[in-house]
């Protein structure tokens, strides 16, 4: 059996995994090694008068400290961003600099400003306490609205209200205030789309090995994207040679989009090595990794939507401030301008759309993508605004949708739909998913009982969500156009080896995602051998070529695009050979379970015979290189882009505010499906995730800057009590322009659920005639007290 | 934070200011206090061993006596300083005699956290503190018991 598109193989990473035989970064020991502790401002904004390392210096196993001005004397250059998005006038976004320590002033509660160096962890923690820094606080902002206001406190002085950048899409804004002008209804929604944790289950760590023998350095690093690291480290931070620089991600414990950016940590391991000539390690606690890795979400928005008398969508005009924390991380402009205002159009028809976004410096910690990056934001904003409508309008939300719907194209007989905000949506059908979704709620059936419960007292609510994201991250030439300041394609690499067993190797990087099965999957149907023939390798610079690394949802639309390219190219050279051997022409002979075959005829041979021959070419055909190793890059012709409806219903404690989840339903259409046990996986956990928002979480930062819940005792994750057994289907709309078909199923669940959750709490507080919007996380204390109020 | 309380006590005003101006009285009566040294006019250091919620820390810093109004009111500035992060506060402390023998004390004031004193459990804080300012009013009682049993 060679057939395994489509099945659910189960995981061959997990056997390593569910028995504790990962290999993580921390788990990597060097001869020699050092271990970093790095000493972080304990405010939001405050001078560095002067740092005292002389006691600390003289502890027990202490090798060397480094501060903030050590770094700035040494001449490198900070921490760049990948993207450029500029103010509306055409001038270039403020892009101040990020040194891996500072040196001046403190900008965010956990900003470094030394690092120890020592024996053991220990040893370097407990000198780090004894470092005496004079600071001198400053008064900070942490809201991106209230940064923008004259008179606040700013967080670098280049930037003037702590703007970044201010940046509009869409059709221009007098067309759509004329739009609304005609609109019978307008719904207008403010909130704040919360700041969340990435709280990825292993902790960032970086261990910097530099070898003077030879001159090379080596990074091993917690990333989702090692070469991208490895080329930000050498071209803009270190300014080292990229050919003597490798850099490891090994098994990567989860990432969620916060470990696609390059760190100072990771700069800072490369520099200490080079400088004591011993490998130095540094691995993140958990409270600081509260601190220090990457917030997502952070959104102020105000948005407006206009319905004629019959609930069509005329217009829609949005405003949001985006908090990008104290200073631009990797991909942190990009997130709410290209991934969020580009989403507005969501699946609906709306004519006219205008989205006006400023970015804005804050002293808190940065402000990156975390699993969807900008097109939750988005999804949310628009899914609020059609259940609110539909109460407002006393319509049904469904109906309001279906109405609303782009009609369905396949994107090859029809073409691919044009929003107002840029993207060409590639296939869909829209209203199959949200029809699939009723009907597996029962929705009529529903509506009846809930009405029953509303007279014996209980709230008992339904909330809708529809979505579409942009995934298959990204046509190169599109995102170059917009600011990206690198390509976004990706490299596969497939080896066969003389034995006839396939090593792959692949540019986008799993850590969590199952690609060494999924991809595995896909190399062993194509060639027809057994899926234990072959290897996926990835995560190592020196091993594979290139790569983009894996975001987006990303990994197989273009990193499996990539991988079939190579296959590609591997059967047709091993037809030549094939045909060399069988005395046929190449034109007689069809592939197909793993062996060539002169067709109508019982004479074949077998893929393992044909890449034996192809290293022993003793035989061989006129013109052909011996071996068979290929490598491609696959640059996308579009951003694949799968959408789904999702249905939430919750019961809502009357006397206590508590939500309880009491059902939910995800209709996904994410392309084909190689193995769905892994889609099913991905889809739950993202579901888990958004839910999480919607319910539990948020980073809280006190008007000090301080955060204020930077622990487990204080910031709530789901658990698998708070969640129902999900109900899960799918329809499959292939996407049009890649080999295989996919569109990416790993943010879907985050994206689509958050604003069902929050919705269905709504619907269940009806008969309170609550008007006034939630902010999430609905915790009990919030939803009581507006039942109250 | 938000720092607020009041206790009656049996004794005038000008006792209980004049006990809470005594350096040796308020380190006995403090909760976690060590040490207390009068580095001037009322400017004292402090060394404290407190335990606040999930975390504890010894904290070193100064206190302040300013706008001192005998025996009405006076505010209490505090600085300290630990490995779990910093505290700054200022405390508005008020004596209001209720009659010729009792004194209503209330204090109000704000406290800035940060690092992981600040990251880690504060909401439980506001607990951790009212059980403080309880132990201190307590304590306080107690040496003026003391004093009123001493002979004259």
């Amino acid at each position: 059996m060679t057939n395994y598109i489509g099945k659910a193989v189960k995981r061959v990473e997990d056997k390593r995994f569910l028995t504790g035989k990962g290999r993580y970064t921390d788990d990597i020991v060097l001869p020699g090694m050092l271990y970093a502790y790095i000493v972080r401002s304990p405010y939001a904004h405050a001078k560095i008068n002067n740092i005292d390392t002389s006691r600390a210096e003289k502890m027990d196993g202490v090798v060397k400290i480094y501060t903030g001005k050590d770094i700035a004397e040494s001449g490198i250059n900070g921490i760049p961003t990948g993207w450029q998005v500029n103010f509306k006038n055409g001038d270039t976004m403020k892009e101040p600099p990020h040194p891996l320590l500072v040196a001046d002033k403190a900008r965010y509660m956990g900003d470094g400003v030394a690092v120890v160096i020592a024996e053991s962890r220990e040893e370097a923690r407990d000198a780090a306490d004894e470092i005496d820094i004079d600071w001198e606080e400053l008064p900070a902002v942490a809201s991106a609205k209230k940064a923008t206001e004259d008179g606040a406190p700013l967080v670098h002085d280049e930037a003037p209200n702590n703007k970044c950048f201010d940046w509009e899409l869409g059709n221009p804004k007098e067309e759509v205030d004329k739009a609304m002008k005609q609109a019978h209804h307008i719904t207008t929604l403010e909130f704040t789309n919360q700041r969340v944790v990435p709280n990825a289950m292993e902790t960032r760590a970086a261990i910097g090995q530099y070898e003077e023998a030879t001159g090379k350095y080596t990074l091993y690093t917690t990333s989702q994207n090692p070469h991208l690291t490895r080329l930000l480290l050498c071209a803009f931070v270190l300014g080292i040679p990229e050919h003597r620089v490798r850099v490891v991600a090994p098994d990567v414990g989860g990432g969620f989009g916060s470990k696609i950016f390059h760190y100072a940590e990771e700069a800072l391991m490369i520099w200490c090595s080079e400088r004591l000539k011993r490998p130095v390690k540094w691995t993140s606690d958990r409270s600081e990794a509260f601190m220090t890795d990457a917030h997502g979400r952070d959104h102020i928005s105000k948005a407006e939507m206009g319905f004629d008398k019959e609930g069509n969508v005329l217009a829609l005009r949005v405003k949001t401030h985006a908090n990008l924390g104290a200073y631009l991380s990797t991909f942190a402009p990009c997130v709410p301008t290209w991934l969020h205002g580009t989403l507005l159009q969501g699946l609906y028809v709306t004519p006219k759309i205008n989205v006006d976004v400023t970015g804005v410096f804050t002293n808190t910690v940065m402000v990156d993508a975390y699993r969807g990056a900008g097109r939750p934001e988005a999804t949310y904003l628009l899914e609020r605004l059609m259940d609110t409508a539909a109460l407002e309008m006393d319509m049904d939300p469904a109906e309001l949708r279906l109405k609303n719907f782009i009609p369905p194209f396949d994107g090859v007989e029809q073409p691919g739909y044009q929003t107002q905000v840029a993207l060409q949506y590639d296939s869909g059908n829209y209203h199959a998913v949200l029809k699939r979704a009723l009907e597996m709620v029962g929705y009529e059936k529903f509506r009846k009982e809930q009405a029953e419960a509303r007279k014996e007292g209980k709230l008992l609510g339904i909330g809708f969500s529809t979505y579409i994201e942009a995934c298959g991250i990204a046509p190169s030439a599109v995102v170059g156009a917009l600011g990206a300041r690198a390509g976004l394609y990706e490299v596969g690499q497939v080896r066969v080896q003389p034995t006839g067993k396939v090593s792959v190797f692949t540019g986008a990087h799993s850590h969590g995602q199952g690609h060494e099965t999924t991809f595995a999957q896909v190399v062993a149907d194509r060639l027809g051998i057994p899926l234990d023939d072959v290897e996926i390798i990835h995560g190592d610079s020196d091993s594979v070529a290139f790569g983009m690394g894996t975001y987006g949802s990303r990994s197989l639309a273009v990193g499996g695009s990539a991988i079939v390219k190579s296959l590609d190219k591997i059967i047709e050279k091993g037809a030549k050979i094939a045909a060399h051997k069988l005395e046929a022409s190449e034109e007689d002979l069809e592939f197909a379970e793993g062996k060539w075959t002169v067709k109508g005829t019982d004479k074949s041979i077998a893929f393992g015979d044909v890449a034996l021959t192809a290293y022993v070419p003793h035989d061989y055909p006129e013109g052909v290189e011996p071996g068979m190793d290929f490598s491609s890059f696959y640059d996308p012709a579009n951003f694949t882009y799968p959408y789904g409806a999702h249905v939430a219903i919750v019961e809502v404690d009357k006397d206590t505010g508590h939500t309880k989840l009491k059902r939910f339903i995800a209709v996904d259409d994410v392309g084909n499906v190689i193995n769905p046990m892994i889609v099913d996986g991905q889809i739950h956990g993202g579901l888990a995730q958004g839910i999480g928002q919607a319910l539990f979480e948020g980073a809280m930062y006190d008007e000090d800057g301080q955060l204020i819940n930077g622990s487990y005792m204080d910031y709530t994750m789901p658990r698998a009590d708070d969640l129902p057994s999900f109900e899960i289907d799918r329809t499959v709309t292939p996407c049009p322009h890649n080999p295989l078909g996919v569109k990416g199923a790993g943010e879907a669940g985050c994206i689509g659920s958050t604003p069902a959750v929050v919705n269905a709490v709504m619907d269940a507080l009806r008969p309170f005639g609550i008007k006034k919007d939630l902010e999430m996380p609905l915790t009990p204390e919030r939803v009581w007290r507006h039942m109250q109020s | 934070m938000h720092l607020k309380g009041s206790h009656q006590f049996n004794a005038p005003a000008h006792q209980i200011f004049k006990m809470l101006m005594d350096a040796d009285t308020l380190a006995r009566i403090t909760p976690g206090v060590s040490e207390l040294e009068a580095t001037g006019q009322d400017t004292y250091k402090a060394i404290a061993n407190v335990k606040m919620g999930p975390v504890s820390g010894s904290f070193s810093g100064n206190l302040e006596v300013a706008e001192k109004h005998e025996p009405e009111s006076f505010v209490l500035k505090i600085q300290q300083n630990s490995k779990i992060g910093n505290v700054a506060a200022d405390v508005k402390i008020d004596l209001e005699e209720t009659s010729s023998e009792t004194t209503r004390l209330s204090f109000d004031g704000k406290a800035r956290l940060s690092g992981l004193l600040a990251r880690t459990g504060q909401r439980v804080l506001s607990g951790v503190a009212n059980t403080l300012s309880k132990q201190f009013f307590k304590a306080l009682e107690e040496e003026l018991e003391n004093l009123a049993h001493q002979p004259a």
